[in-house]
This record gives structure tokens, sequence and C-alpha cells, in this order.
């Protein structure tokens, strides 16, 4: 097989993914328009300021301050927020940005332009000097300010070449299997394989794996990796509080079992019930998000969703059981999920009963759940920031303290003021934005954040709750998660976040953050890297809201781009600029243990089934709680356990592939152990096995490699004619067989070795 | 020739040239030092019960200005009488004292959790991409160190130059030392030595072979790490003998006993050793009482058994926090997040015995003159992180490295701290 093309026609399915063209808006104020329409002519795509003073300069330096509801909303220079901009290609807000920036820098005071004099702290303002003069970042607001003044063309990256150009492509075949291993961890069917090709096939095929278990377990899995709810703090006895569930969270202790008779047995029933349990109320979040997407409701349900999802057994903990156990197909099975809404929760004391005008309680998505808030607990002095922190970074993208900024003298401004975050502008800027949101969770305080209301009342020296500008309206106050919840569901920030979480689970890596270091010598081509995958994620996002917040389709369309579908390069020699533009092309993904045993299970049949616990660990997994990153590149340690894995999977498969009749076997059906190397028929028969090997675990078919693997196996079945050897395979490689298999020649060892080498290859540990 | 390739191969699959960036060792060698541990007090110290004491303003609560101790150069904060386990101030600067290098009034600049510990651990406060030192040096120095880079938590990242590798238990280590055998027995190897050279050779052909082909730049960068991480992995056999059968239960034990086998094995260059929980915010005076003395005698217990092991003389080590604790105490007894704060050094090459830096009597920062190391309002500049790491790369004489180029610092000239190890 050979390595894709870059042709368009090879595509799968024919989806468009390009930046939306500008329109205009009709619904702002005449004044606006009016100014919109003027700078309609200089506001184009590749313009000097949305290409270099907006994201150099305006989004860097001005924008965190300069914002409604920023430290410097009172002034005249107030700027909006392109990814809060609805509008084609964020054109409203980028105009409205240039507009500003352009009145500032025609304002002059004894001859020199505001927008300059500001920037270096030279004249009144509060942010002092952002830009030292001389600085990558001067030097572009002095070019805006010249060509304000005498507008020139703009030519700068009109003959750049198109991004991808030089860049192979996956042919649909290798696609097909990147995406079902992936995704569902299996090889494509051979049904699959031959409707590739047709008309809208890939597209079915797509939907089809979507509706397949596995992809539900890869889905709550990914999930997991970015809210890590599955390593919420306790288990029954802290997820559910004593003041709410004091009656029924530990239900399980008291459950009758008394029908096993053997007290042993009695007890290990006993420790199963509970670690199941525990198991089943950690993994409701998951479940819910498997729950909109299977059934394809809009994503925006994981901050909207009015209920959670509780099997029998959590159910038993909530005390709903008896309410609602009809409703389950099999009220004994503990991962029956359906969702339910909960009753607003009954406290130990009548003035602790939650508020709710509905009776129940006020669900809203994931943000509320349980897990969730246990996973991201407050204290009286974090007064629930952390739980904003996360708010943001979650579902909004944003996170605050990525890129925190340096305060000239931190201690000194604590020092000095009374309330830092409500009074010194370098804490301002942050906490004018976090402590609305940590407003909105002021009624789950108790228990580390379990519901209940602060007994003196929320704080008064934080910003009142309310979301970006917008306070909390009194009567919403017992709803304010599901508040926040319809408010962010509207923020065009979520979609592109989502799509953006979807990348991460797809490649194991987050989106290209946008280069800051200006004096870079490849600036330039990191800027380009990024603003290539900025468009396609915007395009997705956009497709995404308007296909009803389905993250089917965020998956379908990632999967149709050119960054999941990279494999190679037409040429070896690349400038350092193209390197640098390039650095981050292709899903290169090192498997996380729970992918390689889900590929050993394709491929072979059957998991290793030794990437567990401290070996997961080992390999760069996450326990969710302490260790919540994945190693994305192999150690020594993890080299070993390659090795590891690649002698042991191939000594428990081969033998017992080749006891298996032939045509149930996985790996050689097309040979048998006394075919050796040294005749035309028998070499092309060892030949196409070796084909059929490459093909399963590398998916990758090159005639160079199928010549090497055949001579790793012709030398050593040839060095073992020489010299005297047992006619059995090793004793711990002939365990388990279906037959016995002998091996007077040598061949199933030679073929072990084969196995054992391609699984120590590239192709089979990345993705 | 295989040795340089892959000393080669490793370095070109991180976008660099050989030529110009030699690695320090090669397959197989042993590494054999220097070795650099960073003990981490994650959650932020208070530097007043320690390093920096003060006994006015009611700063602290559980001495006075009276009773601060001093031993040679130091000062630290009296706490035998307030604690339950672990090691006092006392008796650590009494042991430790004449080694022990203290910079107060370093200004960490930021005063949350997570920039400060990556401003700590890189340097950099407005990057997510710089490597922490441990990462930058042992990148530099031992890229074909199977364990080149421990870490135990805390800010880890790694610039993409070199694995990070995480070793939970020392028992994990023993488990995976012999990959070739059935169970790691070795009277049961799963394949016979002749087969195994084989399919090394064709690996190494195979890898040998693409280092010609066109490959987009993370797969190459990913293909000859993967290499070199089945190739260097084969040392780890050296660490299993290092791991004693019984190791005591205290967290950073634990952590030194894998750490120091992997030294002495010639696995591994640096390590990131963490304990948490210094976050004090309600009950400051419990929290620090517990959690100091425990942080010192992890380190205390490190010392001793390199010491045991050999390499004691081979060790640089940093303490750190990311952050400091406020001067006063909130309603709950506890502190809040300081921006000020100090960093400690022992190790090989470093002049003990002296104290640099200060804050003054509010916990605030007072300017240190780079050229004499003398605190100085008028010629002084506010030390921080990126100082501290633009000594850190001169000593471990690795600043002129392409992977230090590649993360500079942007420490100004003049602002370089002179002569800050001796």
């Amino acid at each position: 097989m050979k390595r894709g093309s870059i042709t368009e026609e090879r595509r799968p399915f024919p989806v468009r993914l390009k930046p939306a063209t500008m329109k205009r808006s009709t619904s702002r104020s005449p004044v606006l328009c009016l100014l919109i329409l003027s700078l309609i002519s200089s506001v184009q795509a590749g313009s000097f300021f949305s290409e270099e003073v907006w994201p150099k300069v305006g989004a860097q330096s001005c924008f965190k301050c300069h914002k409604a509801g920023g430290d410097a909303e009172e002034s005249k220079f107030v700027l909006q927020d392109p990814a809060r901009d609805q509008t084609p290609a964020r054109h409203a807000s980028l105009m409205h940005n240039q507009a500003a920036f352009t009145r500032m820098a025609k304002s002059l005071k004894d001859g020199e332009s505001r927008l300059l004099l500001k920037a270096t702290g030279k004249l009144d303002h509060e942010g002092e000097e952002v830009l030292q003069p001389g600085s990558a970042g001067h030097r572009i607001l002095e070019k805006f300010v010249r060509q304000v003044d005498q507008p020139q063309p703009n030519t700068q990256g009109k003959d750049a070449p198109p991004f991808f150009a030089g860049v192979l492509m996956l042919d649909d075949a290798r696609l097909l299997r990147r995406v079902t291993l992936s995704l569902a961890g299996r090889l494509p069917t051979e049904a699959e394989l031959k409707r590739l090709g047709q008309p809208g096939a890939f597209d079915q095929m797509l939907d089809s794996l979507m509706k397949e278990d596995a992809f539900y377990d890869r889905l709550r899995e990914g999930f997991n990796g970015i809210f890590l709810t599955l390593g919420a703090d306790g288990g029954d006895s802290s997820i559910l509080s004593y003041d709410n569930f004091s009656k029924t969270r530990n239900w399980f202790q008291s459950y009758d079992l008394s029908h096993i008779q053997d007290e042993k047995e009695r007890q290990q029933a006993g420790y199963k019930l509970a670690r199941q349990y525990r198991e089943a109320l950690l993994g409701e979040p998951m479940k819910l998000i498997e729950h909109i997407v299977r059934n394809d409701r809009p994503f925006t349900e994981i901050v909207t969703a009015d209920y959670i999802m509780v099997t029998p057994y959590t159910a038993r903990g909530y005390g709903n059981f008896e309410e609602i156990k009809a409703s389950f197909k099999n009220p004994d099975d503990p991962f029956e999920y359906i969702p339910v809404k909960l009753k607003a929760l009954v406290g130990r004391n009548k003035a602790d009963n939650q508020d709710s005008e509905t009776g129940f309680y006020p669900h809203a998505g994931i943000l509320s759940t349980f897990q969730y808030l246990r996973r991201y607990p407050t204290t009286e002095t974090n007064r629930n920031r952390l739980r904003a922190r996360m708010y943001f970074q979650h579902f909004l993208g944003v996170d605050v303290l990525e890129l925190a900024a340096r305060v000239s003298d931190a201690a000194a401004t604590t020092a000095k003021y009374k309330v830092p975050t409500m009074e010194a502008a370098e804490c301002v800027v942050c906490h004018k934005t976090l402590d609305p949101i940590a407003g909105l969770f002021q009624d789950y305080w108790r228990f580390e954040g379990v519901y209940g209301k602060r007994k003196e009342g929320w704080f008064t020296d934080m910003f009142g709750a309310g979301c970006e500008g917008v306070g909390l309206p009194g009567e919403e106050r017992w709803r304010a998660l599901q508040w926040l919840g319809e408010h962010t569901a509207k923020d065009p920030r979520f979609a592109v976040t989502m799509v953006e979480h979807v990348y991460y689970i797809l490649t194991g890596r987050k989106v290209l953050l946008q280069p800051k270091d200006l004096d870079d010598p490849s600036f330039a081509a990191k800027y380009r890297a990024h603003q290539e995958q900025r468009a396609v994620i915007e395009s997705i996002a956009t497709r995404f809201a308007q296909k009803g917040f389905n993250l089917k389709q965020v998956f379908k369309d990632w999967v149709a781009t050119d960054f999941y579908r990279a494999d190679g390069l037409t040429t070896a020699a690349l400038n350092p600029e193209r390197q640098a533009e390039l650095d981050d092309i292709g899903i290169v993904r090192m498997l996380a243990p729970e992918q390689v045993e889900r590929k050993v299970a394709a491929v072979f049949g059957r998991r290793w089934g030794r990437l567990n616990d401290q070996l997961a660990m080992l390999y760069g997994g996450i326990d969710s709680k302490e260790v919540t990153e994945r190693a994305t590149d192999p150690s020594g340690a993890m080299g070993s356990l390659q090795r590891i894995l690649a002698n042991d999977v191939a000594c428990k498969e081969t033998a017992l592939d080749f006891s298996r009749p032939a045509e149930k076997r996985l790996l050689f059906q097309h040979i048998e152990p006394d075919v050796t190397p040294g005749t035309a028929e028998h070499d092309a028969q060892i030949r196409r096995t070796i084909s059929h090997l490459h093909e399963r675990l590398l998916g990758r078919v090159e005639s160079a490699e199928v010549e090497r693997s055949f001579q790793l196996f012709a030398d050593i079945v040839k060095e073992a004619a020489a010299r005297r050897h047992d006619t059995e395979e090793n004793y711990y490689c002939r365990q388990g067989l279906e037959q016995p298999v002998s091996d007077p020649q040598y061949t199933v060892r030679a073929w072990r070795a084969v196995v054992t080498y391609l699984l120590r290859q590239y192709d089979f540990l990345y993705e | 020739m295989r040795r340089d390739f892959l000393k080669c191969c490793t370095l070109a699959g991180l976008g660099l040239a050989c030529p110009g960036a030699r690695a320090a060792t090669k397959e197989g060698e042993a590494y054999e030092g220097p070795y650099y541990v960073v003990f981490n007090a994650s959650g932020g110290w208070d530097t007043s019960y320690l390093m920096d004491p003060k006994g006015i303003h009611e700063i602290n609560r559980l001495y006075h200005e009276g009773d601060i101790l001093t031993q040679g150069a130091h000062k630290f904060a009296p706490n035998a009488k307030h604690i339950a386990a672990g090691m006092s101030n006392e008796d650590f600067y009494k042991e430790f004292g004449s080694e022990l290098l203290t910079l107060n009034g370093l200004d960490y600049s930021v005063n949350n959790h997570a920039p400060g510990a990556r401003y700590m651990a890189t340097g950099k406060l407005d990057s997510l991409a710089y490597p922490t030192f441990a990462a930058l040096v042992a990148a530099c120095k031992g890229p074909a160190c199977p364990i080149s880079y421990l870490t135990f938590g805390n800010y880890s990242n790694t610039g993409n130059l070199v694995a990070m590798s995480r070793v939970p238990y020392p028992q994990s280590l023993q488990r995976i030392a012999n990959a070739d055998f059935v169970d790691g027995n070795a009277r049961a190897p799963y394949h016979e030595d002749v087969v195994l050279e084989r399919i090394n050779k064709a690996l190494d052909e195979q890898h040998a072979g693409r280092a010609a082909e066109a490959r987009l730049p993370r797969v190459e960068r990913a293909q000859n790490m993967l290499y070199a991480a089945q190739i260097n992995s084969k040392a780890l056999q050296r660490v299993t003998p290092h791991i004693p059968k019984n190791i005591p239960k205290e967290r950073l034990s634990q952590q030194a006993e894998i750490t120091l086998a992997s030294f002495k094995a010639g696995v591994c260059v640096s390590a990131n050793l963490s304990i948490g929980q210094f976050d004090s915010h309600a009950n400051n005076d419990t929290d620090q009482m517990k959690l100091i003395p425990e942080f010192l005698a992890g380190i205390a217990y490190f010392l001793r058994r390199a010491e045991d092991l050999k390499i004691r003389d081979k060790l640089v080590i940093i303490v750190q926090s990311e952050m400091g604790r406020t001067p006063t105490y909130n309603k709950g007894n506890g502190k809040d997040h300081w921006s000020v704060g100090s960093i400690m050094f022992i190790g090989s090459g470093i002049r003990g015995n002296r104290v640099l830096g200060a804050t003054d009597d509010g916990q605030l920062h007072v300017p240190l003159n780079p050229q004499t190391l003398i605190t100085d309002k008028d010629q002084g500049i506010r030390v921080r992180p990126e100082h501290i790491h633009h000594s850190l790369r001169q000593f471990a004489g690795i600043e002129d490295h392409p992977f230090s180029k590649k993360f500079p610092l942007g420490v100004k000239k003049g602002e370089a701290l002179q002569g800050l190890w001796g």
C-alpha cells in the first residue's frame, strides 16, 4: 500500500472548513455602523491591524484591562473580545478595535501619538509601561501610527504557499484504521474497507462507529482526562454529604447478603458491592457526557442538563431507588445509568434545606454534580476561586493562571491595599472576572463544597456574583449554576473550547497557544501555524453550533482536516521557518497505557493485561488525582516496558495462533510452521504473511520494510539450522495452546521474533 | 559508530543539528555526576519559620526576636520545642549549616500556585513551553540515560527536550529492569541471545534508514525518542542492586531511594522531589511545624543515604517552594500567599555557611546588588527566579548549550549574580 497523496479527490468525505466570509452586522448602533462601514475596506483578512497590531499587541497587552468589565472599562479606550464575537471571522470586534486604536493613534499630545505615549507609560496610564521603547511590540505600534497617517497597501504574507504544501496525507484506508483504532479500539472490518471510495461511505462509517460502546468508553476516558472527575476525593462517604444523605449513602453496609452462606464469600460480596457503588458514583459525570453524545443531544447540556445519571446502586445512595427502580432495565445492574432529577436537598435542620422554587435540585450539567464540586473543593481562603478557574478552563478555554501577569511588587501591593483583589489594578485585572464566577458557587460551600451556605453570608470583599459584567439577579440565586450554565452555552467560546477538547482527545495534546515572544526569530512561522490551526478550530466550532452542538460532528470534522490526516513530507529539506511552521503537524501520539491495551486486543484478539495500576503509571498514565497529565515521550523506563510488552505479547500469541485452525487464525492464516525460506514459492508465501503482519500490526506495508522483516525471519531460521536447538517453542511461550505446536525448524520462534520486532516499532506504539 | 548515531539522533530528533550539540553521555555509559536534585515544598512554605526568621510585628506566634538562633552565618527560627516528628531546624543547621547557601528576599513575582511553581521550576513566568531546570540539565548532560529526568510531582515540563520518568514505587523499577526475561527471571530469556541480537540489529538498521527519509518534525522527534528509550532502557538493570529491601515509610524517603539508586546506577541526571500540603491557609503554625520538619528530615535522609552510596560529593541540591506566606495571620490562624521568599542550595562547588539577600521587617524584599551580592537599596535589583536559573545554568556549565539557548531567560547584562556559588 502506498502512502496517501495530497489530492483533494482522495478526501473521504467532502467537508469544507474555511473561515467564514464577512457579513455586515445590522444590530449595532448607527454610529458604530458608520464606523464599521468606513473601516470595511481597511479591515480585511491579512490587514496590518488584524495580523500584527491586534494579535501581537492589542490582545496581549491592552485587552486585559481595556474591556467591558476590565479594570480600564471606564476609559475611552474600550476594546471588544474577538473570541466572544459571533460575527463571521470576528470582523465586528476587529473593526471596533481598529477604530479604537486608530482614534488613539491620531490623538496627539505635544505632537506625539497618545497611543505610543500611553503604551510606554509616558502619559497617565494606570497600566504604566506595557511596551518598552524599541521592543518588537512597540515597533509594531509605531508602524501602525505611521500607517494611520499614510495608509499603505499591505502585502505581507501574500506569496506564502499553502500551509500544507508538501505534506503527505493518509489515504482513506489508513485514515480509517487510524479512526477505528483511536475511537473504537478496533481494526477496520473487511466490509468497511470494501466500502471505501463510495460516496458518503466514510461519513456513514463514522456515524456507525460512534454508536459502538467502545467509542463511548473512549469518550469518557478522553473527557475524564480533561475534567478529572474520576479523581474526586473520597467515594460514598464524601461525594454524598453526611448532612443530606446520612441515612442512605452507606446503604451497602446493611444490604442483605444473607443468602450467601459462606462467611468469607459473603464478606467478599460486600466488598464488591461497595467497590461497584463507588465506581458507579465516580462514573456519573462522564456517563452524563456519554448520554448526551449517544443520544445526539446538544452538548451544551454538559452545563445545562437538568438531570444527572444514576444507577441502581447510586440511586440507593441518593435515596431515590424505590421511586425510580421501575425505570431500570435491570435494577441489580450496578452500572446501568439513567437520567434522573434529584429533589432539592434536605438538610439535618430545616434551615439547611436547599432553596428551590421547583422542588428539584438545580442541576446544571457537570457543573453542579457532587463529583465535580468535590474534585475541585474550596476553602475559607480560596473562596471558590479554584472552581471559577476550572470553570473558565473547562468550559470557556481560558486558563486565568496560565500566563499570569507579573506584578511589579506583588508583596508590596498585598501589603498596601486592604482588599488588593478589589483595589490594586494588577490584581483586579483577573479578580474582576474570576470572583463573580466564584460567587455563583457560593451555596456549595460546606463539606469542602457540596451544598451548604456559608453561615456568615457570602464574602463582601469580593466582586459580587455574576458572569463577566452581568450581575446575578437576586431571584436567580437559588439556581445560580443553572444561570451560569445558560450564559456559558451562549458564549461563543464554549463551542470553541469543546472543539479544542476533542482535539485533545484525538491527539493527546492541547491546541497551539499563540506565540508571545515577538523577538523570537521563529515568531512568524509559529504565528502562522497557530493561525492556521485557529482558523480550522473556529470553522469546526461554527459548524458545531450550526449542527445543534452535536459533538459527533466535531469528531467528524476534525477527522476530515489536514491536521488529522497529515502523515509525511514530500521533501526532507525544510528551512528553519518551514520546520517551525510544521513543528506540531501530525498526530504522532504515543499511545497511553489504555490505548496500548486496546490496540493489542484489536490486533491479537485479547489484551495484554499488564498495563494496569503501577505499570500504567510507569507507562505515563494518570490517576486523575495527583498525576493528571499523561507522559508524551517515552523514558527509558517506558522503553523497558515496551520491550517487555513486545517480548511477552509475541510469546503469548505466536504459537497460540499457530495452534488454532488456519481459518481462525489472526496472524498466520496462510502459512504453517513447516514453511522455510529457500524456494521461490515458500519465500513468496513468507513475504505475504509478513505483509499481512505489517498491515495488521503497523497499518503500513512498505516493500523495503517487508524485506527487512523477511531477512530477519530468514536469518534466524538459517542460523538455527546450523546448530542444535530444542524442537519445541520456549516453555513459557507454549502455554495455553489449543493443540501442541512443534517447532523442529525454529520457524515458530522466528515468527515470534518478527512479531516482537514489529511490536517494538513506532507504527505500533504511536498513533 | 552506533553510539555516535544514537547520540546524534537523540538531538536531531529535537530539531537540533548534531555537530553543534554534544551529548554528555553515550549509550551504555554510566552518567557519573554531578547529580541535580530539586526539593519542592509544594504549596508555599513559611520562610519565617525556617531560614528567614522574624521575631517582630507578630509575623509569627511561636518565638520572639530574642529566640532566633544562629549557626555560623545562618540565622534561623527555633522550632525544636514545637515539633512532634521529623527534623528540627536546630538539628538541620547543626548538621548542614556549614554547607548551606541561603538566599532570602527572592521575588517570586506572583502569588498563585500554578504560575509560581512554573516560574520557580523554569525561570520563566510567561511561557508554558520552558523546561524545568532539572529537565534542561538532564537533556544537556544525559540524553542517553534511561531515566535521565525523574519527577515525583510539582511542575515538571520538559520543553520536549527529554522524556520525564515517573516511578511511583521502587518495586516498579525492579519489575521492569530485566525486560528480555520472563518475569525478569535471568534464567528464563524470551529469546535466545542470537535472536535478540538480530531483532535489535533490524531495529538499528530500520532506524538508520529512516534518517534519510522525509519526515514531519514530530515524527522524526518521536521516532528518535522511541528508539533511544528502548536502547537506553537496558541500563535499567544497573538500578535494582541499589534499591534497599526496606525503605522508611516517609514520603521523601521513597522518592530519595528511587532517585539515589538511579544516580548510583548512572542512569539518571536529575530529579524533582516534592511533598505537598504546605498551603497553610488555616492553622499555619500547626501545619508548618509538621511539614518543615518532615521536609528537612527528607533532605537529611537523602544526604545521608548519598553518603552511604558514596555519591554525596556529586550532588547539587536546590531547596525551594513556589511562594512564601504572608507576614500576618488571617482569621483562621492561617497565612495566605506571599510573593517574597527564599531558596537554599547545598552541593559540590557551592560554598556554604552563607546567607545572601534579605527581607525587611515587613517581610518585603530588599534589593540585592548583583555584583557584590550585598543588599543595596540604590544599586540593587529584585532577584527573581530567572536570575537563579541563569546562575544555575552557568553553574552546571550548560548556559551555552543549544538547549539552553532555545529557552533564553532574558537576564539583562549586569543583572547576573556574580559569585553566587562562592
